[in-house]
Protein backbone atom coordinates (compact mmCIF):
# COMPACT_ATOMS: atom_id res chain seq x y z
CA UNK A 1 0.00 0.00 0.00
CA UNK A 2 2.65 2.53 1.05
CA UNK A 3 4.38 1.53 -2.09
CA UNK A 4 1.64 2.33 -4.35
CA UNK A 5 1.23 5.52 -3.08
CA UNK A 6 4.39 6.55 -3.05
CA UNK A 7 4.72 5.28 -6.54
CA UNK A 8 1.61 6.94 -7.39
CA UNK A 9 2.79 10.29 -5.83
CA UNK A 10 6.07 10.29 -8.37
CA UNK A 11 4.23 10.14 -11.03
CA UNK A 12 2.37 12.85 -10.61
CA UNK A 13 5.44 14.77 -9.57
CA UNK A 14 6.71 13.98 -13.10
CA UNK A 15 4.08 15.11 -14.39
CA UNK A 16 3.35 18.59 -13.32
CA UNK A 17 7.48 19.07 -13.59
CA UNK A 18 6.62 18.45 -17.58
CA UNK A 19 3.90 20.89 -17.71
CA UNK A 20 5.73 23.29 -15.33
CA UNK A 21 9.08 23.24 -17.94
CA UNK A 22 6.46 23.92 -21.01
CA UNK A 23 5.09 27.07 -19.26
CA UNK A 24 8.67 27.66 -18.60
CA UNK A 25 9.72 27.55 -21.83
CA UNK A 26 7.24 29.06 -23.27
CA UNK A 27 7.80 32.48 -21.04
CA UNK A 28 11.24 32.18 -21.84
CA UNK A 29 10.29 32.92 -25.24
CA UNK A 30 8.38 35.73 -24.72
CA UNK A 31 10.79 36.90 -22.57
CA UNK A 32 13.53 36.97 -25.08
CA UNK A 33 11.91 37.63 -28.45
CA UNK A 34 12.06 41.50 -28.46
CA UNK A 35 15.81 40.69 -27.79
CA UNK A 36 16.64 38.46 -30.41
CA UNK A 37 14.06 40.88 -32.45
CA UNK A 38 16.88 43.46 -31.77
CA UNK A 39 19.73 41.34 -32.76
CA UNK A 40 18.23 39.88 -35.96
CA UNK A 41 16.68 43.39 -37.26
CA UNK A 42 20.00 45.00 -36.64
CA UNK A 43 21.45 42.87 -39.53
CA UNK A 44 18.91 43.87 -42.21
CA UNK A 45 18.60 46.33 -44.66
CA UNK A 46 15.58 48.19 -44.61
CA UNK A 47 14.90 46.82 -47.50
CA UNK A 48 14.80 43.38 -46.28
CA UNK A 49 12.82 44.75 -42.67
CA UNK A 50 10.20 46.23 -44.90
CA UNK A 51 9.40 42.86 -46.83
CA UNK A 52 9.16 40.98 -43.41
CA UNK A 53 9.65 41.70 -40.35
CA UNK A 54 10.56 38.11 -38.56
CA UNK A 55 12.46 36.72 -41.95
CA UNK A 56 16.18 35.93 -40.96
CA UNK A 57 18.86 38.46 -42.43
CA UNK A 58 19.80 37.41 -45.48
CA UNK A 59 23.59 37.80 -45.11
CA UNK A 60 25.26 39.06 -41.86
CA UNK A 61 26.78 42.58 -42.86
CA UNK A 62 27.42 45.02 -40.50
CA UNK A 63 26.98 47.91 -42.48
CA UNK A 64 24.21 48.87 -39.57
CA UNK A 65 26.66 48.96 -37.12
CA UNK A 66 29.40 50.76 -38.45
CA UNK A 67 26.44 53.29 -39.77
CA UNK A 68 24.99 53.51 -36.29
CA UNK A 69 28.13 54.18 -34.57
CA UNK A 70 29.07 56.67 -36.63
CA UNK A 71 25.98 58.76 -36.42
CA UNK A 72 24.68 57.93 -32.38
CA UNK A 73 28.20 58.98 -31.21
CA UNK A 74 27.16 56.57 -28.73
CA UNK A 75 30.96 56.25 -27.51
CA UNK A 76 31.09 59.32 -26.12
CA UNK A 77 27.77 58.90 -24.41
CA UNK A 78 29.35 55.92 -23.19
CA UNK A 79 32.46 57.38 -21.54
CA UNK A 80 30.14 59.97 -20.02
CA UNK A 81 28.06 57.37 -18.42
CA UNK A 82 31.24 55.57 -16.86
CA UNK A 83 32.71 58.65 -15.76
CA UNK A 84 29.31 59.27 -13.81
CA UNK A 85 28.42 55.69 -12.48
CA UNK A 86 31.96 54.36 -11.52
CA UNK A 87 33.11 57.27 -9.17
CA UNK A 88 29.46 57.51 -7.53
CA UNK A 89 29.26 53.78 -6.70
CA UNK A 90 32.64 54.12 -5.19
CA UNK A 91 31.57 57.07 -2.99
CA UNK A 92 28.12 55.33 -2.45
CA UNK A 93 29.93 52.38 -1.17
CA UNK A 94 32.59 54.19 1.28
CA UNK A 95 29.75 56.57 2.86
CA UNK A 96 27.37 53.98 3.27
CA UNK A 97 29.31 51.27 4.25
CA UNK A 98 31.03 53.69 7.23
CA UNK A 99 26.85 55.17 7.88
CA UNK A 100 25.51 51.53 7.68
CA UNK A 101 27.82 49.94 10.29
CA UNK A 102 27.96 52.77 12.78
CA UNK A 103 24.15 53.10 12.61
CA UNK A 104 23.74 49.18 13.18
CA UNK A 105 26.39 49.22 16.38
CA UNK A 106 25.30 52.84 17.91
CA UNK A 107 21.61 53.33 17.10
CA UNK A 108 20.45 51.95 20.35
CA UNK A 109 22.95 54.49 22.46
CA UNK A 110 23.18 57.30 20.41
CA UNK A 111 19.67 59.19 19.73
CA UNK A 112 21.34 61.65 17.02
CA UNK A 113 22.46 58.07 15.27
CA UNK A 114 18.93 56.40 15.49
CA UNK A 115 17.40 59.56 14.13
CA UNK A 116 19.44 59.11 11.38
CA UNK A 117 18.43 55.81 10.63
CA UNK A 118 14.73 56.99 10.74
CA UNK A 119 15.39 60.20 8.21
CA UNK A 120 16.84 58.06 5.83
CA UNK A 121 13.93 54.92 5.71
CA UNK A 122 11.57 58.20 5.57
CA UNK A 123 12.98 59.50 2.67
CA UNK A 124 12.69 56.67 0.91
CA UNK A 125 9.56 56.95 0.26
CA UNK A 126 9.83 60.86 -1.39
CA UNK A 127 9.46 60.56 -4.90
CA UNK A 128 12.09 61.54 -6.98
CA UNK A 129 9.42 64.09 -8.86
CA UNK A 130 9.09 66.54 -5.77
CA UNK A 131 13.46 66.79 -6.03
CA UNK A 132 13.29 67.57 -9.54
CA UNK A 133 11.92 71.26 -9.66
CA UNK A 134 14.76 72.09 -6.57
CA UNK A 135 17.49 70.54 -7.91
CA UNK A 136 17.04 72.39 -11.17
CA UNK A 137 17.06 75.38 -9.47
CA UNK A 138 20.11 74.43 -7.32
CA UNK A 139 22.08 73.34 -10.15
CA UNK A 140 21.19 76.32 -12.46
CA UNK A 141 22.32 78.89 -8.95
CA UNK A 142 25.45 76.83 -8.81
CA UNK A 143 26.64 76.47 -12.74
CA UNK A 144 26.72 72.99 -12.54
CA UNK A 145 24.25 72.10 -15.02
CA UNK A 146 26.15 69.87 -18.33
CA UNK A 147 28.83 69.38 -15.70
CA UNK A 148 29.70 65.73 -15.10
CA UNK A 149 30.64 66.23 -11.45
CA UNK A 150 27.70 67.80 -10.64
CA UNK A 151 26.16 64.34 -11.61
CA UNK A 152 28.10 62.21 -9.25
CA UNK A 153 26.96 64.14 -6.41
CA UNK A 154 23.34 63.96 -6.75
CA UNK A 155 23.63 60.18 -7.98
CA UNK A 156 25.90 59.83 -4.84
CA UNK A 157 23.14 61.54 -2.50
CA UNK A 158 20.38 60.29 -3.87
CA UNK A 159 21.23 56.47 -3.53
CA UNK A 160 22.99 56.83 0.09
CA UNK A 161 19.71 56.63 1.69
CA UNK A 162 18.75 53.19 0.14
CA UNK A 163 22.86 51.57 0.18
CA UNK A 164 22.69 52.79 4.19
CA UNK A 165 19.73 50.25 4.73
CA UNK A 166 21.16 47.92 3.32
CA UNK A 167 24.52 48.28 5.12
CA UNK A 168 23.04 48.28 8.17
CA UNK A 169 21.24 45.03 7.61
CA UNK A 170 24.12 43.17 7.67
CA UNK A 171 26.08 44.96 9.87
CA UNK A 172 23.70 43.69 12.29
CA UNK A 173 24.66 40.11 11.21
CA UNK A 174 28.69 40.33 12.10
CA UNK A 175 30.22 40.04 15.21
CA UNK A 176 31.10 42.95 17.79
CA UNK A 177 34.13 40.89 19.58
CA UNK A 178 36.68 41.02 16.62
CA UNK A 179 36.80 44.98 16.38
CA UNK A 180 36.52 45.42 20.30
CA UNK A 181 39.02 43.28 20.94
CA UNK A 182 41.16 45.81 18.71
CA UNK A 183 40.02 48.57 20.22
CA UNK A 184 41.28 47.42 23.83
CA UNK A 185 44.53 46.29 22.14
CA UNK A 186 44.46 50.34 21.01
CA UNK A 187 43.47 50.84 17.52
CA UNK A 188 41.92 53.43 16.82
CA UNK A 189 37.70 53.49 15.45
CA UNK A 190 38.82 54.44 12.27
CA UNK A 191 41.61 51.98 11.47
CA UNK A 192 40.06 49.25 13.08
CA UNK A 193 36.67 49.87 10.65
CA UNK A 194 39.34 49.83 7.70
CA UNK A 195 41.29 46.80 8.83
CA UNK A 196 38.46 44.60 10.66
CA UNK A 197 34.94 45.69 9.87
CA UNK A 198 35.42 46.91 6.03
CA UNK A 199 36.51 43.19 5.06
CA UNK A 200 33.77 41.34 6.61
CA UNK A 201 31.25 43.70 4.40
CA UNK A 202 32.38 42.44 1.71
CA UNK A 203 29.67 40.36 0.61
CA UNK A 204 27.16 43.19 1.11
CA UNK A 205 29.78 45.56 -0.74
CA UNK A 206 29.16 43.11 -3.86
CA UNK A 207 25.47 43.32 -3.60
CA UNK A 208 25.43 46.98 -3.06
CA UNK A 209 28.11 48.04 -6.28
CA UNK A 210 26.33 45.63 -8.65
CA UNK A 211 23.26 47.09 -7.98
CA UNK A 212 23.99 50.78 -8.38
CA UNK A 213 26.07 50.20 -11.16
CA UNK A 214 23.30 48.95 -12.65
CA UNK A 215 20.81 51.53 -11.74
CA UNK A 216 23.48 54.49 -12.16
CA UNK A 217 23.63 53.39 -15.31
CA UNK A 218 20.25 53.12 -16.60
CA UNK A 219 19.54 56.68 -14.77
CA UNK A 220 17.23 58.73 -16.57
CA UNK A 221 15.62 61.34 -14.55
CA UNK A 222 18.11 62.97 -13.39
CA UNK A 223 20.48 63.44 -16.44
CA UNK A 224 17.62 64.55 -18.47
CA UNK A 225 17.14 67.59 -16.13
CA UNK A 226 20.80 68.24 -15.21
CA UNK A 227 22.32 67.30 -18.75
CA UNK A 228 21.11 69.32 -21.29
CA UNK A 229 24.04 69.93 -23.88
CA UNK A 230 24.88 67.65 -26.59
CA UNK A 231 28.13 66.30 -25.40
CA UNK A 232 27.47 65.85 -21.95
CA UNK A 233 24.58 63.36 -22.19
CA UNK A 234 24.94 59.93 -20.65
CA UNK A 235 23.97 56.88 -22.76
CA UNK A 236 20.20 56.84 -21.42
CA UNK A 237 19.43 60.17 -22.88
CA UNK A 238 21.45 59.89 -25.46
CA UNK A 239 19.40 57.05 -26.40
CA UNK A 240 16.12 59.13 -25.80
CA UNK A 241 16.81 61.55 -28.49
CA UNK A 242 18.61 59.28 -30.59
CA UNK A 243 15.65 56.99 -31.11
CA UNK A 244 13.12 60.08 -31.16
CA UNK A 245 15.28 61.20 -34.44
CA UNK A 246 15.70 58.09 -35.60
CA UNK A 247 12.58 56.02 -36.09
CA UNK A 248 12.66 55.00 -39.39
CA UNK A 249 15.84 53.47 -39.66
CA UNK A 250 15.50 50.90 -37.54
CA UNK A 251 18.30 48.11 -38.29
CA UNK A 252 20.62 51.31 -37.40
CA UNK A 253 19.21 51.89 -34.35
CA UNK A 254 18.90 48.68 -33.23
CA UNK A 255 22.59 48.07 -33.71
CA UNK A 256 23.45 51.11 -32.32
CA UNK A 257 21.17 50.19 -29.13
CA UNK A 258 22.79 47.05 -28.97
CA UNK A 259 26.26 47.96 -29.20
CA UNK A 260 24.97 50.74 -26.06
CA UNK A 261 23.25 47.27 -24.27
CA UNK A 262 26.28 45.53 -24.47
CA UNK A 263 28.68 46.98 -21.21
CA UNK A 264 25.58 46.42 -18.79
CA UNK A 265 24.74 42.94 -20.14
CA UNK A 266 28.19 41.90 -19.98
CA UNK A 267 28.53 43.49 -16.63
CA UNK A 268 25.00 41.45 -15.70
CA UNK A 269 26.30 38.14 -16.60
CA UNK A 270 29.57 38.42 -14.86
CA UNK A 271 27.64 39.89 -11.51
CA UNK A 272 24.68 37.93 -11.84
CA UNK A 273 25.28 36.22 -8.64
CA UNK A 274 25.48 39.11 -6.29
CA UNK A 275 22.77 40.86 -8.20
CA UNK A 276 20.29 37.73 -7.34
CA UNK A 277 21.53 37.46 -3.86
CA UNK A 278 21.75 40.77 -2.58
CA UNK A 279 18.04 41.51 -4.09
CA UNK A 280 16.72 37.86 -2.51
CA UNK A 281 17.90 38.94 0.92
CA UNK A 282 18.12 42.53 0.69
CA UNK A 283 14.49 43.00 -0.12
CA UNK A 284 12.64 41.01 2.02
CA UNK A 285 14.53 42.32 5.32
CA UNK A 286 12.66 45.27 4.31
CA UNK B 1 43.32 58.36 31.92
CA UNK B 2 44.20 57.16 28.75
CA UNK B 3 41.07 55.19 28.31
CA UNK B 4 38.47 57.58 28.87
CA UNK B 5 40.39 59.47 26.14
CA UNK B 6 39.83 56.43 23.92
CA UNK B 7 36.65 56.60 25.09
CA UNK B 8 35.60 59.88 24.02
CA UNK B 9 37.09 59.57 20.77
CA UNK B 10 35.14 56.61 19.71
CA UNK B 11 32.22 58.08 20.86
CA UNK B 12 33.05 61.17 18.30
CA UNK B 13 33.70 58.11 15.78
CA UNK B 14 30.46 57.59 15.64
CA UNK B 15 29.09 60.71 14.02
CA UNK B 16 31.91 61.03 11.64
CA UNK B 17 31.23 57.51 10.17
CA UNK B 18 27.47 58.97 9.10
CA UNK B 19 28.97 62.79 8.32
CA UNK B 20 29.99 62.08 5.04
CA UNK B 21 27.42 60.03 4.07
CA UNK B 22 24.81 62.75 5.41
CA UNK B 23 26.42 65.47 3.35
CA UNK B 24 25.72 63.75 0.16
CA UNK B 25 22.11 63.43 1.37
CA UNK B 26 21.57 66.96 2.50
CA UNK B 27 22.81 68.03 -1.17
CA UNK B 28 20.86 65.65 -3.18
CA UNK B 29 17.81 65.45 -1.16
CA UNK B 30 17.17 66.94 2.13
CA UNK B 31 18.13 70.10 1.41
CA UNK B 32 16.00 70.31 -2.14
CA UNK B 33 13.23 68.83 -0.18
CA UNK B 34 13.26 71.39 1.84
CA UNK B 35 13.21 74.38 -1.03
CA UNK B 36 10.58 72.17 -2.73
CA UNK B 37 8.70 72.60 0.22
CA UNK B 38 9.13 76.71 0.06
CA UNK B 39 8.98 76.80 -4.04
CA UNK B 40 5.59 75.00 -3.60
CA UNK B 41 4.60 78.45 -2.24
CA UNK B 42 5.50 80.71 -4.63
CA UNK B 43 4.67 81.86 -7.95
CA UNK B 44 8.61 81.14 -9.35
CA UNK B 45 8.53 80.24 -13.19
CA UNK B 46 11.38 77.70 -13.49
CA UNK B 47 13.93 80.60 -15.38
CA UNK B 48 13.67 84.28 -13.66
CA UNK B 49 15.91 84.57 -10.34
CA UNK B 50 13.04 86.59 -8.45
CA UNK B 51 9.47 85.38 -7.27
CA UNK B 52 6.56 86.33 -5.25
CA UNK B 53 5.03 84.33 -2.37
CA UNK B 54 1.78 83.29 -3.07
CA UNK B 55 0.42 81.27 0.28
CA UNK B 56 -1.99 79.00 -0.95
CA UNK B 57 -2.97 79.94 -4.18
CA UNK B 58 -1.04 77.48 -5.73
CA UNK B 59 -2.65 74.71 -3.97
CA UNK B 60 -5.95 76.01 -4.68
CA UNK B 61 -5.61 76.14 -8.36
CA UNK B 62 -4.88 72.52 -8.42
CA UNK B 63 -8.64 71.59 -7.20
CA UNK B 64 -9.43 74.33 -10.23
CA UNK B 65 -7.08 72.94 -12.98
CA UNK B 66 -8.73 71.21 -15.45
CA UNK B 67 -5.75 69.50 -17.11
CA UNK B 68 -4.65 67.85 -13.84
CA UNK B 69 -7.50 65.61 -13.92
CA UNK B 70 -6.63 63.64 -16.42
CA UNK B 71 -2.88 62.98 -15.09
CA UNK B 72 -4.12 61.41 -11.92
CA UNK B 73 -6.69 58.97 -13.73
CA UNK B 74 -4.10 58.11 -15.99
CA UNK B 75 -1.49 57.22 -12.71
CA UNK B 76 -4.26 55.16 -11.11
CA UNK B 77 -4.84 53.49 -14.03
CA UNK B 78 -1.21 52.69 -14.28
CA UNK B 79 -1.03 51.70 -10.62
CA UNK B 80 -3.72 49.39 -10.98
CA UNK B 81 -3.14 47.56 -13.95
CA UNK B 82 1.28 47.42 -13.02
CA UNK B 83 0.31 46.35 -9.48
CA UNK B 84 -2.48 43.65 -10.18
CA UNK B 85 -0.31 42.51 -13.46
CA UNK B 86 3.04 42.75 -12.24
CA UNK B 87 2.38 40.80 -9.12
CA UNK B 88 0.74 37.84 -11.03
CA UNK B 89 3.31 37.59 -13.23
CA UNK B 90 6.22 37.78 -10.77
CA UNK B 91 4.77 35.43 -8.54
CA UNK B 92 4.01 33.17 -11.01
CA UNK B 93 7.65 33.74 -12.62
CA UNK B 94 8.74 32.71 -9.63
CA UNK B 95 7.06 29.74 -8.82
CA UNK B 96 8.03 28.30 -12.20
CA UNK B 97 11.69 28.42 -11.43
CA UNK B 98 10.75 27.41 -8.16
CA UNK B 99 10.16 24.11 -9.44
CA UNK B 100 12.93 21.88 -9.24
CA UNK B 101 12.95 21.18 -13.47
CA UNK B 102 16.91 21.03 -13.08
CA UNK B 103 19.12 23.35 -15.61
CA UNK B 104 15.90 25.11 -17.36
CA UNK B 105 15.24 26.65 -14.10
CA UNK B 106 18.24 27.90 -14.00
CA UNK B 107 18.93 28.92 -17.26
CA UNK B 108 14.99 30.76 -17.33
CA UNK B 109 16.01 32.51 -13.48
CA UNK B 110 18.80 34.23 -15.68
CA UNK B 111 16.39 34.69 -18.71
CA UNK B 112 13.66 36.91 -16.41
CA UNK B 113 15.88 38.83 -15.29
CA UNK B 114 18.21 40.24 -17.98
CA UNK B 115 15.56 42.78 -19.10
CA UNK B 116 15.76 44.44 -15.78
CA UNK B 117 19.35 45.80 -16.91
CA UNK B 118 17.93 47.15 -19.58
CA UNK B 119 17.03 50.81 -19.75
CA UNK B 120 13.46 52.18 -19.52
CA UNK B 121 14.28 54.22 -22.71
CA UNK B 122 15.78 51.00 -24.81
CA UNK B 123 12.71 49.24 -23.65
CA UNK B 124 10.15 51.30 -25.23
CA UNK B 125 11.97 51.48 -28.01
CA UNK B 126 12.39 47.80 -28.46
CA UNK B 127 8.33 47.45 -27.74
CA UNK B 128 7.43 50.49 -29.80
CA UNK B 129 9.06 48.66 -32.48
CA UNK B 130 6.95 45.44 -31.78
CA UNK B 131 3.63 47.56 -31.40
CA UNK B 132 4.51 49.46 -34.39
CA UNK B 133 5.73 46.96 -37.27
CA UNK B 134 5.76 43.52 -36.23
CA UNK B 135 1.85 43.37 -34.70
CA UNK B 136 0.37 45.26 -37.47
CA UNK B 137 2.78 43.29 -40.27
CA UNK B 138 1.39 39.54 -37.81
CA UNK B 139 -1.81 40.26 -36.77
CA UNK B 140 -3.37 43.70 -38.28
CA UNK B 141 -4.00 45.81 -35.54
CA UNK B 142 -2.68 49.19 -35.48
CA UNK B 143 -0.07 50.06 -33.20
CA UNK B 144 -1.67 49.98 -29.94
CA UNK B 145 0.69 53.09 -28.29
CA UNK B 146 -1.33 55.29 -30.75
CA UNK B 147 -5.04 54.10 -29.39
CA UNK B 148 -6.18 56.29 -26.93
CA UNK B 149 -7.59 53.17 -24.36
CA UNK B 150 -4.99 50.75 -25.75
CA UNK B 151 -2.01 52.99 -25.02
CA UNK B 152 -1.74 52.80 -21.12
CA UNK B 153 -2.16 48.83 -21.09
CA UNK B 154 0.46 48.59 -23.53
CA UNK B 155 3.05 50.73 -22.03
CA UNK B 156 2.30 48.40 -18.65
CA UNK B 157 2.94 45.38 -21.05
CA UNK B 158 6.31 46.83 -21.82
CA UNK B 159 7.12 47.50 -18.13
CA UNK B 160 6.43 44.50 -16.94
CA UNK B 161 8.89 43.04 -19.45
CA UNK B 162 11.47 44.94 -18.25
CA UNK B 163 10.46 45.26 -14.23
CA UNK B 164 9.15 41.76 -13.34
CA UNK B 165 12.92 39.78 -12.74
CA UNK B 166 13.52 41.84 -9.38
CA UNK B 167 9.72 40.86 -8.00
CA UNK B 168 10.31 37.76 -9.39
CA UNK B 169 13.77 37.11 -7.58
CA UNK B 170 11.90 39.00 -4.00
CA UNK B 171 8.66 35.90 -3.96
CA UNK B 172 11.57 33.44 -4.95
CA UNK B 173 13.33 33.88 -1.76
CA UNK B 174 10.23 34.25 0.04
CA UNK B 175 9.17 30.46 -1.78
CA UNK B 176 12.38 29.01 -0.77
CA UNK B 177 11.81 29.83 2.89
CA UNK B 178 8.54 28.11 3.13
CA UNK B 179 9.50 24.60 4.80
CA UNK B 180 9.08 21.98 2.35
CA UNK B 181 7.34 18.92 5.30
CA UNK B 182 4.35 22.02 5.24
CA UNK B 183 3.49 20.80 2.29
CA UNK B 184 4.16 16.94 2.41
CA UNK B 185 1.86 17.32 5.32
CA UNK B 186 -0.65 18.89 3.13
CA UNK B 187 -0.03 16.10 0.66
CA UNK B 188 -0.65 13.44 3.56
CA UNK B 189 -4.08 14.99 4.75
CA UNK B 190 -5.51 15.20 0.70
CA UNK B 191 -5.00 18.30 0.00
CA UNK B 192 -4.88 19.40 -3.68
CA UNK B 193 -2.55 21.69 -5.50
CA UNK B 194 -4.98 24.60 -5.20
CA UNK B 195 -5.51 24.23 -1.49
CA UNK B 196 -2.10 24.03 -0.82
CA UNK B 197 -1.62 26.79 -2.94
CA UNK B 198 -3.87 29.36 -1.26
CA UNK B 199 -3.53 27.99 2.57
CA UNK B 200 0.07 27.36 2.34
CA UNK B 201 1.67 29.55 -0.07
CA UNK B 202 -0.38 32.36 0.22
CA UNK B 203 -0.06 33.10 3.53
CA UNK B 204 3.34 32.34 4.19
CA UNK B 205 3.89 34.51 1.09
CA UNK B 206 3.04 37.70 2.91
CA UNK B 207 6.44 39.33 4.02
CA UNK B 208 6.64 39.28 0.25
CA UNK B 209 3.80 40.44 -0.79
CA UNK B 210 4.45 43.25 1.40
CA UNK B 211 7.46 44.28 0.19
CA UNK B 212 6.65 43.78 -3.69
CA UNK B 213 3.14 45.60 -3.60
CA UNK B 214 3.98 48.62 -1.97
CA UNK B 215 7.09 48.68 -4.87
CA UNK B 216 5.11 47.87 -8.02
CA UNK B 217 2.35 50.13 -6.29
CA UNK B 218 4.48 53.07 -5.32
CA UNK B 219 6.48 52.93 -8.90
CA UNK B 220 4.08 52.54 -11.39
CA UNK B 221 2.17 56.11 -9.50
CA UNK B 222 5.41 57.61 -10.32
CA UNK B 223 5.79 56.19 -14.12
CA UNK B 224 7.67 58.94 -16.11
CA UNK B 225 10.66 57.72 -18.48
CA UNK B 226 9.16 54.88 -19.81
CA UNK B 227 5.85 56.61 -20.90
CA UNK B 228 7.92 59.88 -21.99
CA UNK B 229 9.95 58.09 -25.00
CA UNK B 230 6.68 55.58 -25.75
CA UNK B 231 4.30 58.41 -26.24
CA UNK B 232 5.39 61.60 -24.65
CA UNK B 233 2.30 61.25 -22.66
CA UNK B 234 0.17 61.43 -25.99
CA UNK B 235 -2.39 60.41 -28.19
CA UNK B 236 -3.46 63.60 -26.92
CA UNK B 237 -2.89 63.66 -23.25
CA UNK B 238 -4.21 59.67 -23.16
CA UNK B 239 -1.28 58.58 -20.99
CA UNK B 240 0.39 61.80 -19.72
CA UNK B 241 0.95 60.77 -15.59
CA UNK B 242 1.25 63.01 -13.03
CA UNK B 243 4.83 62.66 -12.75
CA UNK B 244 4.56 63.69 -16.99
CA UNK B 245 2.84 66.94 -15.79
CA UNK B 246 5.03 67.93 -12.86
CA UNK B 247 8.00 67.68 -15.70
CA UNK B 248 5.88 69.60 -18.20
CA UNK B 249 4.66 72.35 -16.00
CA UNK B 250 8.65 73.37 -15.14
CA UNK B 251 9.60 72.76 -18.90
CA UNK B 252 6.60 73.73 -21.05
CA UNK B 253 4.27 75.51 -19.14
CA UNK B 254 7.16 77.25 -16.77
CA UNK B 255 5.33 77.29 -13.79
CA UNK B 256 7.55 76.14 -11.38
CA UNK B 257 5.68 77.25 -8.33
CA UNK B 258 2.66 75.40 -9.39
CA UNK B 259 4.24 71.74 -10.54
CA UNK B 260 5.82 71.74 -7.09
CA UNK B 261 2.45 71.98 -5.72
CA UNK B 262 1.82 69.10 -7.29
CA UNK B 263 4.46 67.21 -6.54
CA UNK B 264 4.08 68.33 -2.89
CA UNK B 265 1.05 67.10 -2.54
CA UNK B 266 1.46 63.69 -4.72
CA UNK B 267 4.27 63.22 -2.57
CA UNK B 268 2.43 63.66 0.44
CA UNK B 269 -0.51 60.67 -1.09
CA UNK B 270 2.10 58.26 -1.90
CA UNK B 271 4.26 58.18 1.81
CA UNK B 272 0.29 57.40 2.73
CA UNK B 273 -0.24 55.18 0.14
CA UNK B 274 2.89 53.42 0.61
CA UNK B 275 2.97 53.46 4.39
CA UNK B 276 -1.22 52.35 4.42
CA UNK B 277 -0.77 49.69 2.13
CA UNK B 278 2.92 48.00 3.61
CA UNK B 279 1.01 47.94 7.19
CA UNK B 280 -2.38 46.43 5.48
CA UNK B 281 0.07 43.41 4.67
CA UNK B 282 2.49 43.47 7.96
CA UNK B 283 -0.57 42.76 10.12
CA UNK B 284 -1.54 39.63 8.37
CA UNK B 285 2.29 38.57 7.84
CA UNK B 286 2.25 34.84 9.75
CA UNK B 287 4.88 33.83 12.24
CA UNK B 288 6.20 30.41 11.52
Amino acid sequence: MEAVIEIKRRKKIKVSTIVAAIITIVFVLIFLFPIVLAILTSFKTPLETAESILSLPKQINFNNYIEGMKRSNFFRAMINSCITTFPSVALIVICASMGGYTIARNSAVSRIVKSMDTVYLASLMIPFQILMIPLYKIYKTLQLQNSLFGMILVLTGTSIAYSTFLYVGFAKSIPKELEEAALIDGCGPYRAFIKIVFPLLKPITATVSALHIMWLWNDFNMALIILQKEEMRTLTVKQYYFFGEHTADYGMAFAASIVSMLPILLFFIAMQKHLVEGISAGAVKA
Amino acid sequence: MKKKMNLNHRSISRYVFLLPGFCFFSFAVLIPFLMGVNIAFTDWNGITKDYTYVFLDNFISIFKDTRVSAPIANSIKYAVLGTVGGNVLSLSLAMLINHKTGKLSKMARVIFFTPVCISAILTSFLWGFIYREVFPQLFGIKSLLGNRTWAIPAITAMGLWNGSGINMLIYFSGLKNIPTDLYEAAVVDGANVWQKFRKITLPLLTPSFTVCITLTLTAWFREFAMTLSATGGGPAGASRTISIYIFENLYEYYKAGYGQAVALLFALFLVVVGCSVSRFFRKREVEL
